[in-house]
């Protein structure tokens, strides 16, 4: 036997309360008290195993230290898969950790540059319900349940697959429950506490077995932990503080009848912790003497408030060995590592102790076939199962463990992929195939940053690795709107990879736009990229997109039919137009609005009763949500302010109210969904057929019904790359060829509203036009759709040489070209604005004849009469035609030659204000 | 614990002439999601003297604020000269990154920032009333001085009886007065096709 106290395993000298062993044996975790919380710490194994790993100072000896904790810790315990950590303590809380896997290790800011966390282990769930402070935490065997006793009496069983649903509350102690332990066979759990018993509950009804109250009748005095531990063959329960004589002892139980007729006896006091080794060993075959088959026997550790420690065998009669002055206080947990030959004792003094046992010493350990054919004998099935090869011959016969045993293979083929994926993944800096450098370059640029409702600046920070949440999401900030997707929700990767493959094969090299639904708002952005980020597991899918999806380009593909005759010169050809449409995913989000906020979350697939599956959309705004069900699976979805529209693979688009209310019944489209906008009350959609819809929701009309594309993109080669709605209703269709148009309802055509190309733009000058007072627009639709070619027309004067009299002529064409695209636009900020550049240059350049009739159109006629069309207002903006003129004198006034003209508009608007 | 860890700050455009806006891209981790924004504060330190010259260059709030590490850049105007001590102008001062949580200030950072002529000539002989033109601003970003407190977390949840988690003094209500106006308020349409430069228009 070799013993070591690590003296660099500590919290700063506060007690160390609870010990235990990872289920792999590379690292281990302590409870205690922290400086001013509890404490949770987890430690690397190896420098403890090895010396040299100790004094390597590259081997990193402390991984992660939480204190989330309030209070003391006083016990940790790690699931029997060694995904989780569950610790207990003094705030009443239990916490379940897992492992961040995709962050790597950070530095602290700011201190020297040693390794703060190497791993980074964060809590997926908070467990609320106990009273008092939780004395100690156990998982079942297989990790089906969690369970956690507490000084309020009770022991709460919590379901460790549905996290914080509790299965049962166990109620019966009449003081402060202590200890916990399972059944290995998954038939009971037993608990001791300080009202002199302990107590056996069964799993199947969760009442109590059996109550043990004898052996505990002469305890005095409290010990802080009661560590009672069962065997690993299940014949024996072994109890913390019991008295025999006056003297302290371990009481033993059999299974059997719940005998209590043998004890370890020899502390001299109160035992606070026991602790089976989880192996059953055989003696030691010597070399020479016969092979003579011996009796199986069960290793166990005693830790008590004597400060010593014994090890004891079953088949011995005498402790193994005695360790006297271990410590300067109290024993408090002990835990056994899986091979058996090692064991971690900590103490109330705030060390902990290592002891490595020999085969020699313990005997050899039996493997897990002899030792369910131990378990086979006595209980005559093995719940143990620990292979795959065993899982398929063994008859389960509790439908829980079935069920459990369904979801454990699922599990387990889902995490073989993630380890799969992560492994291909292991370095973050890298999002979605842009470098966290490329990232840096431009993060200022492509930041998003709004205003609040007050006026102040907010920036969404941009999302460089995600945590992975885990299989449970259930933490207490599940309700809050967040855009996360929880990785539950990813779960079916096979799903997308086969996706992924079956679209490699379908169109190679083809750029596919996956979610062409275009941004309705710079978050928009962030919100794909977030969600990407958490999809993640599919990472080499993604990489390719990212870039994509920040100028989403929707790839038309111009098919000429096969008929075509090669000859026929005059015959137009007949082309087929095809949009891409998205494709499905499991589930996304995306903000659709900032002021208010609005989120959707869409979950496609979400199974319901009888098998059916049902897709869910789920609208959260300014906190208050609402979702509804579809029967169909979602692949866009879009929304305003005032209204969500859902585009289904069944080709329905669905429209629903900002509350959920249903708007319009469901609209059967002529083609999959490519593109799906709303803005305001309307709703625009773009088929895969090229034919643009849109609705009127509040007037339940249509405005635009069914127009092809055809016009737009006949005679080119080019491909939609971006649509958009206006607020007004206007969709707008932008090119490759950087020509945009937008479709105009009254004249029932296509417009022109911007050309990259256009000569136009480049020569006009327009720039003494433009007062300092006019707030420039950047942010209408003509604006954002010319985008940054207006600059060009500002700087046009600096820039060309063409003679005088072309270029007025061209910012004339240039400046009308805006104002009929405004107007087409419905765009009123944006006709304002153009038309008083457009007032100014006439101004300047004396252009009488045009000014006249700009004047006369605003003014209309002075005398209303039944057959006049003029309508007061100019836009559905609402700006009013006089009122612009009025705006627009000053303006004339400002060049003498135009006094008449001036006076004359002046006076009649005046009498029509007398009127 | 604290749920937000900044695991780096890189000053971005240092040295730079002193009319520079400050530039710093911020990355942090954070444990859970979190239902509130982080509000981030660049404070320009005008005087050692006296705290009355400290100037709040800019404040945004950075949110939302999922689990998982983050980064942004926070950029903030230079300070208004005006505000500044003609004697305390040239040499070493101090800006200072904050970062509240629910109002409750729990890291501050510290930079040395050293405001020199360039030009040798007015190194020797500077003028008498500091020409911000030629200044030439050097953060010394290689030593940040950071302070972390103890805040809680979860709002005003009932888990906190323990109040020894609470920050005792998160009072930084001094400074408020000197958010810049310039920047227009843009307000957001939801119609947004951003093509990569659409912001030249402005």
């Amino acid at each position: 036997m070799k013993l070591l106290k690590p003296s660099w395993v500590s919290h700063n000298g506060k007690p160390i309360f609870s010990v235990d062993i990872h289920p792999d044996g590379t690292k281990f975790a302590t409870g205690g008290q922290g400086e001013d919380s509890g404490k949770v710490v987890i430690w690397n194994m190896a420098p403890v195993l090895r010396e040299e790993d100790e004094k390597n100072v590259n081997i990193p000896k402390m991984l992660c230290q939480m204190d989330n904790h309030l209070a003391c810790v006083n016990c940790v315990r790690w699931s029997n898969t060694g995904l989780y950590l569950a610790s207990g303590g003094d705030d009443k809380l239990v916490m379940v950790w897992k492992r961040a896997a995709f962050i790597g290790p950070s530095t602290v800011f700011g201190s020297s540059s040693k390794l703060a966390n190497v791993e980074q282990w964060r809590c997926v769930t908070i467990l609320r319900n106990h009273t008092g402070d939780v004395m100690d935490v156990a998982w079942s065997p297989h990790d089906v349940w969690l369970a956690s006793c507490s000084v309020d009496n009770t022991i709460v069983i919590w379901n460790a697959r549905k996290f914080p649903e509790i299965v049962a509350s166990l109620k019966g102690h009449t003081g402060l429950v202590k200890g916990l332990t399972w059944d290995p066979v998954g038939k009971y759990i037993a608990s001791q506490a300080d009202d002199h018993s302990l107590k056996v509950w069964r799993t199947m009804d969760w009442q109590q077995e059996t109550n043990i109250t004898k052996p505990f009748n002469e305890c005095g005095g409290t010990t802080h932990v009661l560590r009672l531990s069962w065997s690993p063959d299940g014949q024996y329960l072994v109890s913390a503080h019991a008295m025999n004589n006056s003297g302290p002892t371990a009481q033993i139980i059999e299974r059997d009848g719940w005998k209590t007729n043998m004890d370890f006896v020899g502390h001299r006091k109160a035992v606070t912790v026991v602790k089976f080794n989880p192996k059953i060993f055989k003696k030691k075959q010597r070399n020479g003497s016969s092979p003579k088959p011996s009796c199986p026997y069960c290793c166990c550790a005693v830790g008590s408030k004597d400060r010593s420690l014994s090890v004891w065998l079953t088949s011995l009669k005498r402790p193994l060995v005695v360790i006297h002055d271990l410590f300067d206080k109290s024993i408090m947990d002990i835990s056994w590592t899986l091979n058996g030959l090692g064991i971690l004792v900590c103490s109330m003094d705030g060390t902990v102790a290592y002891l490595n046992f020999s085969q020699d010493e313990l005997g050899d350990p039996l493997n897990e076939d002899e030792k369910n054919a131990i378990h086979q004998n006595i209980y005559g099935k093995s719940l143990a199962i620990t292979t795959e090869a065993q899982l398929s011959t063994t008859i389960i016969e509790n439908p829980e463990m079935l069920k459990y045993q369904q979801e454990r293979q699922r599990a387990e083929q889902a995490n073989h992929r993630m380890t799969h994926e992560a492994q291909a993944h292991k370095l973050t800096s890298v999002v979605n195939g842009e470098s966290l450098e490329d990232i840096r370059k431009n993060l200022l640029k492509k930041q998003v940053e709004t205003r609040t409702a007050d006026g102040r600046r907010r920036i969404t920070p941009l999302c460089i690795a995600q945590l992975d949440t885990g299989p449970f999401s259930s933490s207490s900030l599940n309700g809050s709107n967040l855009l996360l997707t929880t990785s539950t929700k990813m779960e079916p990767m096979k799903a997308l990879d086969s996706r992924f493959t079956e679209r490699s094969k379908v169109m190679p090299g083809v750029t596919i736009s996956m979610f062409n639904v275009c941004l309705e708002s710079p978050f928009y952005l962030t919100g794909y990229v977030r969600v990407f980020s958490s999809n993640y597991k599919v990472g080499t899918f993604y990489q390719g997109h990212f870039l994509f999806l920040l100028s989403p380009t929707a790839h038309l593909q111009a098919t000429p039919s096969s008929e075509k005759e090669p000859c026929c010169v005059v015959a137009i050809p007949v082309a087929v137009l095809k949009l891409p449409t998205p494709t499905p995913q499991k589930a996304f989000t995306l903000q659709v609005s900032t002021e208010p906020p609005v989120y959707l979350e869409v979950e496609n697939d979400v199974s319901a009763v009888s098998g059916a599956k049902l897709s869910q959309l789920r609208c959260s705004r300014e906190g208050r949500e609402w979702d509804t069900l579809l029967p169909s699976r979602v692949i866009t979805a879009a929304g305003s302010s005032d209204v969500v529209a859902v585009a289904c693979e069944d080709r329905m688009l669905s429209v629903f109210s900002a509350c959920g209310r249903r708007l319009l019944p469901a609209i059967l489209l002529p083609a999959p969904m490519s593109a799906l906008h709303c803005a305001g009350f309307y709703v625009m959609a773009l088929t895969a057929c090229a034919t643009l819809s849109v609705w009127d929701v509040q007037k339940q009309s249509a405005v635009v019904k069914n127009e092809s594309l055809q016009t737009i993109l006949s005679g080119t080669e080019c491909t939609v790359s971006q649509s958009l709605l206006t607020q007004q209703g206007v969709p707008v269709i932008g090119l490759s060829n950087g020509k945009s148009y937008c479709f105009n309802s009254s004249l029932e055509t296509w417009n022109l509203i911007a050309d990259k190309q256009d000569s136009l733009v480049q020569c006009a000058d327009f720039k003494n036009c433009i007062s300092s007072q006019d707030a420039p627009v950047s942010q209408g639709p003509l604006a954002l759709t010319q985008g940054h070619n207006l600059n060009a027309g500002r700087l046009a004067s600096r820039l060309s040489s063409t003679p005088h009299h072309l270029q007025h002529g061209m910012t004339l064409v240039f400046l009308e070209n805006q104002l009929a695209s405004a107007l087409t636009l419905r765009s009123s900020t944006e006709y304002h604005y153009w038309l008083l550049i457009y007032a100014r240059f006439l101004v300047t350049e004396g252009s009488d004849y045009r000014l006249r009739e700009l004047c006369k159109d605003l003014l209309g006629p002075v005398h209303k009469s039944a057959g006049s069309a003029w309508e007061p207002t100019t836009l559905v903006g609402g700006l009013r035609k006089r009122d612009l003129l009025r705006e627009l004198l000053p303006v004339i006034g400002q060049n003498l030659r135009f006094q008449r003209l001036f006076t004359e508009y002046q006076d009649q608007l005046e009498l029509l204000g007398n009127k | 614990m604290a749920k937000v860890q900044v695991l780096n700050v890189a000053v971005l455009d240092n040295p730079s002439p002193f009319g520079n806006p400050f530039q710093f891209e911020i990355t942090f981790e954070c444990m859970e999601d979190l239902p509130e924004d982080l509000e981030w504060k660049i404070i320009y330190v005008g005087s050692a003297e006296s705290e009355e010259y400290d100037q709040t260059l800019d404040s945004v709030l950075v949110g939302p604020v999922p689990a998982g590490r983050h980064m942004f850049v926070f950029q903030a105007d230079a300070p208004n000269t005006g505000l500044i001590p003609e004697s305390d102008a040239v040499g070493v001062t101090v800006a200072l990154i904050t970062c509240t949580y629910n109002g409750q200030e729990f890291i501050r950072i510290g930079y040395y920032v050293n405001n020199e002529y360039t030009d040798p000539e007015l190194r020797e002989n500077p003028p008498i009333k500091p020409d911000y033109t030629q200044l030439q601003r050097n953060i010394l970003a290689s030593n940040p001085r950071v302070t972390r407190f103890h805040i809680n977390w979860d709002g005003c949840s009932d888990k906190m009886e323990d109040s020894e988690n609470v920050d005792p003094s998160p009072n930084s209500s001094s400074s408020s007065s000197m958010v810049p106006s310039s920047c227009l308020a843009g307000k957001a349409l939801p119609v947004g096709l951003l093509s990569g430069n659409s912001m030249d228009c402005l």
